[in-house]
């Protein structure tokens, strides 16, 4: 048996023109996801018992910040550690929001922001530039591409402080903008976009519509963009909680009047001595937004991956 | 949801957040040209100064100055943020807060800070310890970068509980006869040891111990005063160094590194019953050790008498644009009646020895450790010090020695051994 | 040649530039600088606050060939690497399949084993230097119960790298599932139906159709967790808190290159010889991620 992996075979109803202005589902009808569900295998229970056991790992350490930010602070360091929640939770996220040293609502919304428009940039630039990579000729393709892999490889932590006097002579520092712009695209984002669009993306698919006229620009929106769910959705994701928990960066570089939540966490223990359980009850706190985005995209995310391929 | 729809609604949230970024971005208000301009002075610090009530008052007789404070929790990030901040030349606020461990880096880059000599800082001399004023002015002499806030005078924390429960005497003028010297301590440590076993340790560790007997006895250090090497020929240097090791073959520490969570644990768990300890350290094991052991801890003289460890000063970095007013305001918050204000607020021993005399200084009290006189007894550690000269690359050379020590507790090399690399360690510090 | 064929021809030759443009652009202002300007700084004798002391030519470079503690994190930074990515590549792959099925619940599954992404590093850093505590961790108290007496993670060696391993794949493990998860979801079905009709087992439509079929994520899978593991420092600093975590325990025995390029920058003040750091780790990824790829080269031939 032959099978020629780099060659999957075409998707008969990607060469008709049709192809180019998508037909909406009406939500009446049963959807391709649930066609999609029936050819996967099913679940044993085995299959739960191993996905309960890594869902119960992954949310541990969650468990144990609510566990740490419900109690005060010397019950923490006590042996053994307490391993279930106190009463203490109202009282510590009181003190993290009325903390006068720490703009906790402002900083929510520079959070916000900063990882929305990071977010924006990098799925839409990256898709660009992997799609370029992937499927276009042009000179100068490898090395470019290289070129892009070689960004990935520079050690982070000794750019602060070139990055940083770079800031100051645009008259940036202290400012929002300081703390998105070397973040508006990554190599990673380029790098992914186009290992995916190689895998998931038939030539035959671009070939047809160029044969229609289309304009590559056209191509990609129409055609490729819809195509890139499932990756644009887990890029935008891994981008958002990434940017949300940087923390190096913009402690640097913000002004404490204006932070983002990790910076005005680090603002809340003070003197020599950390406050644990106040710490902890501002994780949670920020932790809380990033775990809404994820219930609230979390479905749509998922549906993304799960309508995979070229079959949107 | 349907790619068109899906599609159209990205870009509106796109276009959304854009906008907002951008409205939030673009709120910057610049200062107007007048001759009493509105003035807002940002003050960089770590930990707590206890200025609050200051800036208040300064804010009522200068009506056109606002000034706000920023208060770092982390001494190590708030290092590492002024270096970068200074090194890139911009970023830092109009006044900051310079660590004791660090003078002599930012003395280095002395360029960087307004040389408060030129701003009557000599006529100021007396109002701090000698070796405050010098410990931020440059080795020839010439530049001042900052006015001293506190001096961490020396103590000794002990458990008054485990103490009785070890059949030693718990009143603190007897605890402090027990040790005027550290081999009287060490020979306490014994007994404790006898009475208590595997229970609870003596002390916390060797290196807390280790570096207050080195900085109690010695002109310097690690380097001389012109800064050549000297650690394996400064007898103060080895003398810390055999005492600390004894302690630690005698297997009188709990082994517990500093501000780790053990080390915090501790605390409240009894797992040591001693810890030398500067002014700022008392609300640390305040907070550590939890109301349940409120009573149980009390403070007397440490052995030797007195010693330092940690303190400020307040700077002006030139990249400030108000310098004039943050000079003022420095001076204000370094006055006698500012640092008696902060020592109220925060408990911050004050630098300035004219203080020291003070009713309201030698009358002060802590009552989580058992009332004991904490006025006193941290002045009287204070006022007896010498100073000491700490070189250029004193940090480095210090965490490598503080490695060493714990790998010697640890068991993991033999004294020898760890003599050797800290020696070579810090050689190799000192070529830079 | 009409306007029309024109433009169609400059649309070919030159979309492909203006598709990668931003991303240059963006990099070149954001990153050539900082990479160009520490290339500066390594030729110098340069203290960080203190600033430039005089060009030394390659003098940095020379030095860090014999710099022990270089060579030493160099060692730490690949066991590491090893002992965490093996497992973790494997672990994600098998995860992938298993969330590659028919489930109830399908959104909480998958969402389940990314989890750790959103848990805040100072979080993560609190609490698995409470699982690995000498005295009363959890991961001692679980090896007690099987007759092992309690190790101090953070003094050894060998412990200490598995326990910063450890923390290293529990971030990470879901988030490489998701992303082969993607990919498994793009291997179109008619492979495997006709695999099925050719009487291929699981096994062999495993070898055959998803492994090949995965081969570009997993090439990049492999070449972000090479970058990224040689650039390790957040968990190995968090792994042992208090004073000095920089030098990473007291005999170094689990100090990063990376940890040792901000040592040197911020304790020891040698912004000259940390950009020196920098640059040879830059020039040692580049190697692995070439070594690397002729890896993957090899697999693909066997085939």
């Amino acid at each position: 048996m032959t099978i020629r992996p780099d060659a999957p075979p075409s998707d008969p109803a990607a060469t008709s023109t049709g192809r180019l202005i998508p037909i909406p589902h009406d939500p009446e009808l049963p959807t391709p996801v649930k066609r999609r569900r029936r050819s996967l295998r099913s679940a044993s229970p085995m299959t739960y018992l191993v996905l309960t056991f890594v869902v119960l790992i992954s949310a541990g350490p969650l468990y144990y910040m609510v566990v740490m930010a419900s109690r005060p602070n010397s019950d923490i360091t006590s042996v053994p550690p307490p391993l279930t929640p106190g009463g203490e939770l109202g009282t510590n996220a009181d003190r993290v929001l009325n903390s006068p040293d720490v703009a906790f609502v402002q900083a929510l919304i520079n959070s916000f922001l900063v990882s929305a428009v990071a977010t924006i940039t990098v799925v839409t630039l990256s898709s660009l530039a992997g799609f370029a990579f992937a499927k276009l000729r042009f000179k100068g393709r490898n090395i470019f591409l290289l070129a892009v892999i070689g960004t990935m490889m520079v050690p982070v932590q000794l750019a602060l402080v070139p990055l940083y006097m770079l800031m100051g002579w645009l008259g940036l520092a202290g400012s929002l903008w300081s703390a998105v712009l070397p973040f508006l695209v990554t190599g990673f984002g380029v790098f992914f976009m186009r290992q995916y669009i190689v895998t998931a993306i038939p030539d035959e698919l671009i070939e047809a519509a160029r044969v229609d006229g289309a304009s590559t620009l056209r191509i990609f929106w129409q055609v490729i963009f819809p195509a890139l769910r499932p990756a644009a959705a887990v890029l935008g994701l891994l981008t958002f909680m990434e940017r949300w928990n940087d923390f190096m960066w913009p402690y640097l570089t913000l002004s404490p009047e204006n932070p983002t939540v990790q910076v005005a966490l680090q603002r809340l223990s003070s003197g020599y001595y950390t406050d644990q359980a106040l710490v902890m009850a501002g994780t949670l706190l920020g932790t809380i937004p990033l775990v809404l985005v994820f219930v609230v995209f979390g479905r749509q995310i998922v549906s993304g991956i799960m309508e995979g391929g070229v079959k949107a | 949801m349907t790619t068109r729809r899906s599609r159209w609604l990205a870009s509106a949230a796109a276009l959304v957040a854009m906008t907002a970024f951008a409205t939030a971005c673009g709120s910057d208000d610049s200062a107007s040209g007048s001759d009493d301009e509105e003035i807002t002075l940002r003050v960089n610090l770590f930990g707590k100064f206890g200025y609050a009530d200051l800036y208040k008052q300064y804010e009522d007789e200068n009506p056109n100055i606002t000034i706000v404070e920023t208060a770092e929790g982390d001494l190590g990030a708030y290092n590492t943020q002024l270096q970068q901040r200074i090194a890139a030349g911009t970023g830092a606020g109009d006044i900051v807060a310079i660590e004791e461990g660090q003078a002599v880096n930012f003395l280095q880059a002395a360029d960087q800070f307004v040389n408060l000599q030129d701003h009557g800082a000599n006529d100021l001399k007396d109002q701090f310890l000698p070796w405050k004023f010098e410990g931020a002015t440059t080795a020839d002499g010439s530049t001042t970068i900052g006015l001293g806030t506190d001096v961490g005078g020396m103590a000794m924390c002990y458990r008054r509980d485990l103490f009785e429960e070890a059949g030693l005497p718990t009143d603190r003028e007897q605890v402090a006869a027990l040790w005027p010297t550290w081999d009287d301590y060490i020979a306490t440590g014994e007994k404790y040891k006898a009475a208590m076993g595997d229970e609870s340790a003596f002390m916390d560790s060797s290196t807390n111990t280790y570096n207050s007997i080195l900085m109690q006895n010695a002109e310097y250090t690690y380097f001389d005063r012109d800064d050549t090497l000297v650690i394996d020929s400064n007898p103060a240097v080895k003398d810390a160094w055999d005492t600390a090791v004894a302690i630690s073959d005698d297997g009188l520490t709990a082994k517990l590194k500093a501000f780790s969570p053990e080390w915090n644990a501790g605390f409240k768990n009894g797992d040591f019953a001693t810890i030398a300890c500067p002014a700022w350290m008392t609300g640390y094991i305040k907070d550590q050790s939890g109301e349940e052991n409120a009573g149980n801890w009390d403070i007397t003289t440490v052995p030797g008498g007195s010693g330092n460890w940690g303190g400020s000063w307040l700077a002006v970095p030139t990249q400030s644009e108000h310098q004039e007013e943050a000079i003022e305001l420095i001076k204000f918050l370094t006055s006698a009646d500012g640092q008696l204000a902060a020592f109220e607020a925060e408990g911050n021993l004050p630098s300035n020895p004219t203080l020291y005399d003070d009713p309201a200084l030698q009358g002060a009290t802590n009552e989580y450790f058992s009332d004991a006189p904490v006025g006193q007894i941290f002045v009287e550690g204070a006022a007896a010090l010498e100073p000491v000269y700490l070189g250029a690359q004193n940090q480095p050379v210090r965490d490598a020695v503080e490695n060493a020590l714990r790998s010697v507790e640890n068991g993991q090399r033999s004294s020898e051994e760890a003599w050797d690399t800290a020696v070579s360690d810090a050689e190799k510090a000192a070529q830079s | 040649m009409t306007l029309r064929d024109r433009l169609a021809r400059l649309d070919i030759a030159g979309a492909p530039y203006l598709f990668i443009a931003p991303f240059f652009i963006l990099f070149g202002i954001f990153g050539l600088f900082p990479l160009g300007y520490t290339l500066w700084v390594s030729l110098h004798d340069w203290s960080l606050l203190a600033g430039d002391q005089g060009f030394v030519g390659l003098a940095n470079y020379s030095e860090l060939l014999g710099d022990d503690y270089f060579w030493n994190s160099l060692l730490n930074t690949f066991a590491i690497f090893l002992i965490a990515t093996i497992p973790q590549i494997l672990m994600a792959l098998g995860l992938a399949q298993v969330l590659n099925t028919s489930l109830r619940a399908i959104t909480f599954w998958r969402m389940g084993v990314v989890l750790p992404i959103v848990t805040s590093v100072a979080a993560v850093g609190i609490i698995f230097s409470m699982i690995f505590a000498r005295d009363f961790g959890l991961a001692n108290w679980l090896l007690s119960l099987v007759g092992v007496d309690p190790i101090a993670w953070n003094q050894e060696r060998l412990p200490s790298w598995i326990a910063i391993a450890t923390m290293v794949d529990w971030r990470w493990t879901g988030y490489n599932a998701l992303i082969l998860l993607a990919a498994l979801q793009a291997v179109p079905k008619e492979l495997y139906e006709s695999a099925r009709l050719d009487g291929a087992g699981a096994v062999r439509q495993w070898w055959s159709i998803t492994i090949p079929m995965l081969r570009p994520t997993l090439v990049f899978v492999v070449t972000v967790a090479t970058i990224g593991g040689i650039q390790l420092f957040t968990e190995p600093l968090l792994f042992n808190p208090g004073a000095n975590a920089i030098t990473g325990g007291e005999l170094r025995q689990f100090q990063t290159s990376t940890m040792y390029l901000v040592e040197e920058a911020f304790t020891g003040q040698r912004f000259g010889y940390a950009s020196t750091i920098a640059w040879a780790l830059f020039i040692v990824i580049v190697l692995v991620s070439l070594i690397n790829s002729v890896i993957v080269r090899r697999i693909r031939s066997v085939d």
